[in-house]
């Protein structure tokens, strides 16, 4: 038995590895007779330490390899073979125009809406994340808690901010922003800037925004300084030299002076303004108390942590810390403030908390699906073309093979193949991303790139991952093609296999799977937005223009001037219209059981003519009169919403019911039926009604005729000039501006209905291509039926009939997971359509349509081609 | 005498070539230096040394036959050509002088 006790394997492998192999034969005969010798001599250990140690000692000058080979492996690149491999995949591509066409185009579509999704998800995912410091930097938000519910606030009490950079050592510094429209002046210049922001001096240690001009510690300490991005020192000053200039700030006309320059803050910044004012000009001089306001919210919050300090720990000292400063207060108010930090990173996408703009990270995660789907169905295209036109290229494959072509080569041929194909396609879809972009920009509403050279980074990853796709779905193909048996495939005796049939057809399958949800989800959304704009608001939106105004006497004289303008059927003023911001008022209002209850109400103060003007029903009571002499302090209107939560069963019972908020006491003197104050993703809030004060009321809403909209709207500036000849003339439609709540949808579904299209269209050339396919290998089998007398109706009807088969199973699968996904999505509207079966039948219909459509083309030939043709050729 | 110059261990296995006189290949001439020495010797050695000789002309080799043990696979056989001889019998007339020049002690 000790005869076929082998030396140890590695150490003989070592030997030939290094080993020079003229010499590899007689070595290793040697070393096998000396470990014979040896095992029988001196055992099984001894001989293979003597063995390994004779390996070892043969790593010498004299053995290693020197010599060359007498007969040459075939290196791995040959540049005559690549020439050749690149020669005939030209040649195939030139050849086979149809499909090359169908495989190129597909595919770059596939990346081309790729690489701009992933624009889209990266600038969404990097939100804020040009601030250097932004791991520490978190926003410090509130919720107020009181009897009726809970505010969830990102604003703040004014007082915070300084108290906890006093008390708390672990906070750098801190920056408050707040967002406020203010008008500004200079020369003849007049603009009333929505984007312009008070914001403390520490804003540049906070934030990462780059002063091009101006020192950044005091560019905004003291009151009456600003800070103006390059866009709107542009557009104040021109080319001229903006440091120092001064330019008159609000409607007092209060001058204040230009102490820096700074670069525009990228789109992807949740702090985004064209003039920073600085804090103090409110804090100090326009209401020089609200720094000691604890029951005054207002400005988001920004705390800078010092290093390695621990937000958790922090946030567990905010309950003492708000009981012992603002203790008494919430008690007396009845409420309980609660401090929260949100990372800054997270603001963005995470936070529900009111916003300017903010994200969704659910669409981010359904457009980075949508993506891989596209890709997915393109590269399946690709798949399916390549081994689709596999038994065309058999014959080539049994010929290279025959000369002595390795199964390795020849797959490393058609990978090569793939790849060069999945390049061209690259080229294509970034020229047509380059030209897309633009497009894609307003498309999404927002900058997300300022075009293809700023995005090289993204060039080069959609670069490797074409290379990738060519290798991954050049693979099964590549397998397939290069396991062909020379003989038969030589003989001319060559079908594809079952296999790989089944396989195709699984394929596609998937492919309309894919898009049939697509096409229902796309249903879904268009049919959501549908109802949201024809929903009864409760309210009339149509025709109304809202004018900034101004306030009281002011105010009233210009209404008095429109007033008599054809065109112009009434008009009102008020302090918030609906789709638009209004103030939350503390509030305590008799319920059902007598009690004053306490809450934070939504406020609209407005005229007497509002309600009817707005079309708003009273279903109790009575509305605002001049009359009652008592409406202008004392009276009250509320609506069913609020009654509802006061405990009332009908809104009637509620009248003549005591409130005390904001410094008015008395009665309610009416009940209003709901209506959609905010947009159709909340529910009804309760609201309360209150008339002007002299200072607030600063929107006029005017009823104007459908007719000579321009005319009466010309008319209707030109009053505006006559009476206020220093300030800009701004106003805004109420339909245009309550439907602009639904833009992100809107985006949403426009974006969703450009991918679907899309992901429908790549499907539909991979269907193309395999028709066209399977209509070639059926020829002879169409010939025959048709000698047998098949009619061309009978013949369309079979080819068509495999097809539809397809579709059908990928509607099946789809349906189901169209309506779970849509279901979730919808559950984001408080008020929502239900998904309608016709829906379903559409989608099917459609698909069913758009593949016959596709197929006919080809099956239609060849029910038509003449059958001595295809016989002749047995 | 540079070319000829021979180093102890390949005088050694020139000499165990000879011994074994048209039976030397590799594994042979480690045996009979171990046994001959009564030491351990590396194959790797041996065959170093035998290399050198065949590049300085002392040693010829022809492929030959193989046996089961070797598990297939031939041996190269190794013969002193007469150049190496020459070296050999070279080397022992040195060390024959010298022996000889050492004073007899009385």
């Amino acid at each position: 038995m000790k005869d076929q006790i082998q030396p140890p394997k590695w150490a003989t492998k070592l030997l030939r590895w290094y080993c020079a192999p003229h010499l590899l034969n007689e070595l290793e005969g040697d070393l096998h007779e000396l470990f014979a010798q040896r095992l029988h001599a001196y055992g099984l250990h001894e001989a293979c330490r003597r063995y390994v140690l004779d390996v070892f000692s043969l790593m010498r000058p004299f053995a290693l390899k020197k010599q060359p080979e007498k007969y040459p492996k075939t290196a791995f690149y040959q540049i005559a073979m690549i020439r050749n491999y690149l020669k005939i995949a030209f040649r195939n591509l030139a050849k086979h125009k149809m499909f090359s066409l169908i495989n190129i185009m597909g595919l770059s579509a596939g990346m081309t809406a790729c690489f701009l999704i992933a624009l889209y998800v990266h600038f969404e995912l990097t939100y804020d994340a040009f601030n250097t410091k932004a791991d520490r930097i978190y926003r410090v938000s509130t919720d107020v808690q009181t009897s009726s519910e809970t505010l969830r606030y990102s604003i703040s009490p004014w007082a915070m901010a300084s108290n906890m950079k006093n008390e708390f050592p672990e906070i750098e510094t801190y920056a408050r922003v707040q967002k406020d429209e203010m008008l500004f002046r200079t020369g003849d210049l007049k603009f009333k800037e929505e984007d312009a922001l008070l914001a403390d001096s520490t804003l540049f240690q906070v934030f990462d925004f780059r002063l091009l001009k101006g020192d950044p510690r005091t560019a905004l300490t003291a009151p009456f300084r600003i800070v103006l991005t390059e866009t709107a020192a542009r557009k104040y000053f021109g080319s001229t030299d903006p440091m120092g200039q001064t330019l008159l700030l609000g409607d007092k006309g209060e001058p204040a002076q230009v102490t820096g320059i700074m670069q525009d803050p990228p789109a992807n910044s949740q702090i985004r303004g064209d003039i920073f004012v600085s804090m103090s000009t409110y804090t100090a001089h326009q209401d020089k108390n609200i720094e000691r306001e604890w029951g005054s919210f207002g400005a988001i919050a920004y705390v800078l942590l010092k290093p390695g300090a621990d937000p958790v720990a922090l946030e567990k000292k905010f309950p003492a810390f708000l009981q012992n400063h603002a203790g008494k207060m919430m008690a007396e108010q009845q409420m309980q403030i609660h401090m929260l930090l949100e990372p800054l990173r997270n603001v963005y996408l995470h936070s529900t908390r009111p916003a300017d703009e903010s994200g969704n990270v659910n669409n981010v995660y359904v457009f980075a699906a949508v993506a891989l789907f596209i890709m997915l169905i393109a590269c399946i295209n690709f798949v399916n073309l390549t081994t689709a036109r596999s038994v065309e290229r058999a014959r080539e494959v049994g010929v290279r093979k025959a000369v002595g072509a390795g199964k390795s080569t020849l797959a490393r041929q058609f990978l090569a193949e793939s790849t060069l194909l999945c390049l061209l396609a690259f080229f294509i879809s970034i020229i047509l991303s380059a030209a897309l972009i633009p497009i894609f920009n307003e498309l999404a509403g927002k900058v997300v790139s300022a075009g293809i050279i700023y995005e090289l980074p993204f060039v080069a990853t959609l670069l490797a991952a074409a290379l990738l796709i060519g290798l991954l779905s050049g693979i099964y193909p590549a397998f397939v093609l290069s396991s062909f048996e020379p003989v038969r495939v030589l003989k001319g005796r060559f079908t594809t296999s079952l296999k790989g049939i089944m396989l195709r057809k699984g394929l596609v399958t998937v492919q309309f799977t894919i898009s049939i949800t697509m096409i229902i989800a796309t249903i879904v959304v268009y049919t959501q937005l549908d109802f949201m704009r024809g929903y009864d608001l409760g309210f009339s939106k149509d025709q109304t223009l809202v004018i900034q105004g101004g306030t009281d006497r002011e105010r009233d004289a210009f209404e008095e001037s429109i007033a008599s303008l054809a065109g112009v059927k009434s008009a009102t003023a008020s302090s918030a219209v609906p789709g638009g911001w209004n103030p939350q008022a503390f509030s305590k209002i008799e319920n059902k059981s007598g009690e004053m209850q306490a809450g934070n109400m939504d406020v609209y103060r407005v005229d007497y003519d509002f309600i009817p003007q707005y079309g708003l029903q009273v279903v109790a009571g009575r509305g605002f009169s001049k009359l009652f002499g008592t409406d202008s302090i004392q009276s009250l209107i509320i609506n069913e919403a609020a009654a509802r939560v006061l405990g009332y069963a009908s809104p009637g019972e509620a009248v003549g019911k005591r409130f005390d908020q904001w410094g008015r006491q008395g009665t309610i003197i009416g009940v209003v039926k709901d209506f959609h104050f905010r947009s159709l993703q909340e529910t009804i809030k309760p609201l309360t009604f209150r008339t002007l004060d002299f200072w607030n009321g600063k929107l006029l809403s005017v009823q104007i005729e459908g007719k000579n909209v321009k005319q009466t709207l010309s008319a209707i500036e030109n009053r505006w000039k006559t009476i206020h000849p220093d300030q800009p003339f701004s106003y805004y439609f109420l339909d245009e501006f309550y439907d602009r709540q639904y833009r992100t949808d809107e985006r949403f579904e426009a974006l969703f209905v450009n991918f679907a299209t899309l992901a429908i269209f790549i499907s539909c050339l991979g269907l193309l291509g395999l028709a066209s396919y399977s209509t070639v290998q059926r020829t002879k089998e169409i010939g025959v039926r048709k000698v047998m007398g098949a009619s061309a109706v009978n013949i369309v009807a079979l080819l068509s009939w495999d097809f539809l088969l397809l579709v059908g199973i990928a509607f099946a699968i789809a349906a189901p997971v169209a309506w779970f996904v849509m279901n979730r999505w919808l559950d984001g509207f408080a008020y929502k359509t239900s998904i309608h079966f016709w829906i379903f039948v559409a989608a099917a219909l459609l698909a069913a349509f758009v593949a016959l459509a596709t197929i006919s083309f080809q099956t239609i030939r060849a029910a038509m081609m003449n059958p001595v043709k295809s016989l002749r050729s047995e | 005498m540079r070319g000829t110059y021979l180093g102890e261990f390949e005088e050694l296995v020139l000499l165990a070539v000879a011994i074994l006189a048209g039976q030397a290949y590799g594994a042979a001439i480690t045996n009979e230096i171990e046994h001959q020495m009564q030491r351990s010797v590396n194959l790797g050695a041996v065959h170093a040394a035998l290399a050198r000789l065949e590049e300085k002309g002392l040693l010829t080799s022809r492929l030959g036959g193989a046996t089961a043990e070797r598990g297939g696979r031939s041996k190269r056989f190794f013969t002193v050509t007469m150049a190496g001889t020459q070296a050999l019998d070279h080397i022992r007339e040195i060390r024959n002088r010298m022996w000889i020049a050492i004073p007899k002690p009385a």
